[in-house]
């Protein structure tokens, strides 16, 4: 994609993001060539969107569309995914004597789609399935982040058709696209809460001055940047790789970014950071769910150092 | 050259040479031994036209993208053969002599660095100014066609070594700021200089202070005009947060290949590596990027501040871990792989001191890429 093309992608994705969310910011995603663009080249659209996710707030379907795009499925209104369950990056399913058992989570629009397509892990081998939605039992889910509109996802016994055998790095690479997916909308929530602390700290007077005079408010905002421009340098270099083990490193960057961009502008904005009157609030709950899909920052963390103990081996560095 | 043929060509030409290029076991234990290999492989890499690539035609240079010594200065701390430190001091005191000394003097001189012939250092900070370096107050005077230098230098990195130094003195008012800063390119040999080198607590003397008394300076090794010290300065620094991080990246990296070899399992929290290890994919990846910017011509700036806070915050979160997995080593061992595990585990401590202070970095932060206005 040529800049042109880009900057023409990126503006529209805002816009639809600034003005939609839900099924209408899926509807507009489609009529704009959203899909097209992940085809043609996925790091661009997957970038541009779910940045603008991250700093809009808004909410959609594109991560069941990211997984099913990493597993070699075009999306479909009727189609959609069941993700891995809050905090990890296992497949959903799971096929034991032959009984297939889903624990797992989706966006809002999977109840209202006639299928759902899921990953199941039997034996050493993956499989993608499709399932009848009114097979599965679905919790909306309030929790930290209600406007998110997560479902939790659950089934047992659920009959299945269409298997689809995957080969070995198959599911490792499309969670490793939903990671970074992931990551650019850390990176953009970060970022947004990084403007809402920068703006009120020039706004706000304290002892005649605004607080944005102080080094003890001016360190904390240098260091949420230095943290949201690791996270986006990670995100380059992985995309970059290709390959699953840089897109769990970039999600876990990402993922210690927010936490550290959400400790710092919350301090900045103090009290009226803590009121539901601003938006930081949003911002606070939506990362907290982030971190909990496609595996957490901790999680990924130690496997990564789990396996660098047992191995011995640094990963190599990506070429310059 | 293209970086792929230079890199598989080079890689194979050290791979043939890496006996030659090797330093013999205990010969880089001190600072003397360290310096004299870093100039054995400048000046085999420079035979062997490596060291040229990279830099342009007139200063000796065969051209081509700043990507390719880049590529150098990773190959050769990759395979442990320079003090990445030290090596890099070229990266960041030749474009300064490229872009401001005059075109005859840069022509006859950068070679001579390229090619390990000479040791360059660099006179910046001062007693009284260390983070406020517009605050310099070692004085330079016109005398018909010299400028007499008086003054002290501090923390100037391997002055004892050096032939030539970039000087940053003061020959406007002392009130005049970074206004009345003009840069020099002195000979080290000039009679009125003393040099001590400074004890360290990691135990190699690389620091010195400089003395400057009536030292004559030919009035055409100014670099730039008369009051643009300011300017070389600003265009320096940003050379010391790229290329010598990039180098430095690569060094961490080994050094903690290297603690991963040995350390007993038991000694290290999963999550402690894990972490370690993504930090350290970040800021190489920061720094890749940086580096593209650079071969692309962007003229790097207050964006490298990022960089340094990144190497910073990484490098002392690889040598906490190698104080943590090998604390008997680092504390009490006394054989020769326990004694450089402790000397960079402390010189690891001065990461967020040395190239501008950490608090200086997010001054710049605050300041110029966040736009939060003046304070401190």
């Amino acid at each position: 994609m040529d800049d042109d093309d880009r900057r023409l992608l990126e503006g529209s994705v805002r816009h639809a993001c600034e003005s939609s969310s839900g099924a209408a910011l899926d509807l507009a995603l489609d009529e704009l060539g959203w899909h097209e663009a992940l085809s043609a080249d996925p790091s661009v659209a997957v970038s541009i969107l779910f940045d603008q996710l991250g700093r809009t707030n808004a909410h959609g379907s594109a991560l069941d569309t990211v997984l099913g795009f990493g597993l070699g499925r075009k999306s479909s209104s009727s189609v959609g995914g069941v993700l891995p369950a809050l905090g990890d990056w296992l497949a959903p399913g799971l096929i034991v004597g032959g009984d297939l058992v889903i624990r797992g989570v989706g966006t809002a629009s999977l109840v209202d789609r006639t299928t759902a397509l899921v990953v199941a892990g039997s034996g050493a081998r993956h499989l993608v399935l499709e399932v009848t939605t009114t097979d599965l039992s679905f919790r909306s889910v309030h929790g930290v982040d209600p406007q998110l509109g997560l479902v939790e996802v659950a089934g047992d016994g659920v009959p299945f058709q269409a298997q689809h055998d995957l080969g070995g790095g198959e599911w490792p690479r499309a969670v490793g696209v939903a990671q970074l997916a992931v990551a650019h909308a850390l990176v953009g929530a970060s970022r947004a809460m990084l403007e809402l602390a920068r703006g009120h700290a020039l706004e706000r007077i304290q002892f005649g001055q605004p607080i944005a005079a102080f080094q003890a408010i001016r360190h904390r905002l240098a260091d949420t940047l230095v943290a949201i421009e690791a996270a986006e340098a990670a995100l380059g270099s992985a995309w970059d790789e290709g390959s699953p083990a840089a897109a769990a490193t970039a999600k876990a960057v990402a993922g210690r970014s927010a936490r550290t961009s959400t400790r710092h502008c919350q301090q900045v904005l103090a009290g009226v950071g803590f009121t539901t009157e601003h938006q930081l609030h949003h911002y606070v709950r939506r990362v907290l769910v982030f971190d909990q899909l496609f595996g957490t920052t901790r999680t990924l963390t130690r496997a990564l150092g789990q396996e660098l103990l047992a191995t011995r081996q640094l990963p190599p560095l990506p070429p310059l | 050259m293209e970086l792929d043929g230079f890199r598989s060509s080079l890689d194979d030409w050290l791979a043939q040479n890496l006996d030659e290029l090797t330093p013999v076991v205990g010969t880089v234990d001190t600072l003397d031994g360290q310096m004299a290999q870093l100039a054995k492989v400048k000046r085999l890499t420079y035979a062997a036209g490596w060291m040229r690539w990279g830099w342009p035609p007139r200063v000796g240079g065969l051209g081509g993208s700043t990507l390719l010594r880049a590529y150098l200065g990773e190959a050769l701390t990759f395979r442990d053969l320079v003090e990445p430190g030290f090596y890099s001091m070229t990266e960041v005191l030749a474009p300064t002599m490229i872009d401001y000394a005059p075109p005859a003097l840069a022509a006859e001189m950068v070679p001579r660095l390229l090619r390990g012939d000479e040791t360059w250092c660099q006179g910046f900070s001062e007693p009284g100014t260390g983070s406020n370096l517009a605050a310099l107050s070692c004085r330079a005077a016109r005398d018909g066609d010299v400028w007499r230098v008086t003054g002290q230098k501090v923390w100037t990195s391997l002055a004892q070594y050096a032939d030539r130094c970039v000087l940053l003195t003061r020959t406007g008012t002392p009130e005049s700021a970074h206004q009345g800063i003009t840069a020099l390119f002195v000979d080290m040999d000039s009679p009125g200089i003393d040099v001590r080198p400074i004890e360290t607590m990691h135990g190699a003397p690389e620091f010195s202070e400089v003395f400057f008394d009536d030292v004559a300076v030919p009035l055409d090794r100014t670099l730039g005009q008369e009051g643009q010290g300011w300017s070389v300065a600003m265009d320096l620094l940003p050379f010391e947060r790229s290329t010598a991080l990039w180098h430095r990246a690569t060094y961490l990296h080994r050094r903690l290949q290297g603690l991963l070899e040995i350390v007993p399992a038991d000694r290290l929290d999963p999550v402690a590596v894990g972490e370690v290890t993504q930090l350290l994919y970040a800021l190489r990846s920061r720094s890749r990027a940086t580096q593209h910017r650079l071969a692309a011509g962007d003229r790097l700036g207050p964006e490298t501040s990022v960089d340094k806070v990144l190497l910073a915050t990484v490098e002392q979160a690889v040598f906490d871990l190698v104080a943590d997995g090998l604390g008997p080593e680092v504390t009490v061992g006394d054989d020769r792989e326990s004694d450089r595990w402790r000397r960079e585990f402390l010189y690891s401590r001065a990461a967020t001191i040395y190239g501008g202070t950490a608090e200086i970095q997010r001054n710049i932060i605050a300041r110029r890429l966040l736009d939060l206005g003046s304070g401190r």
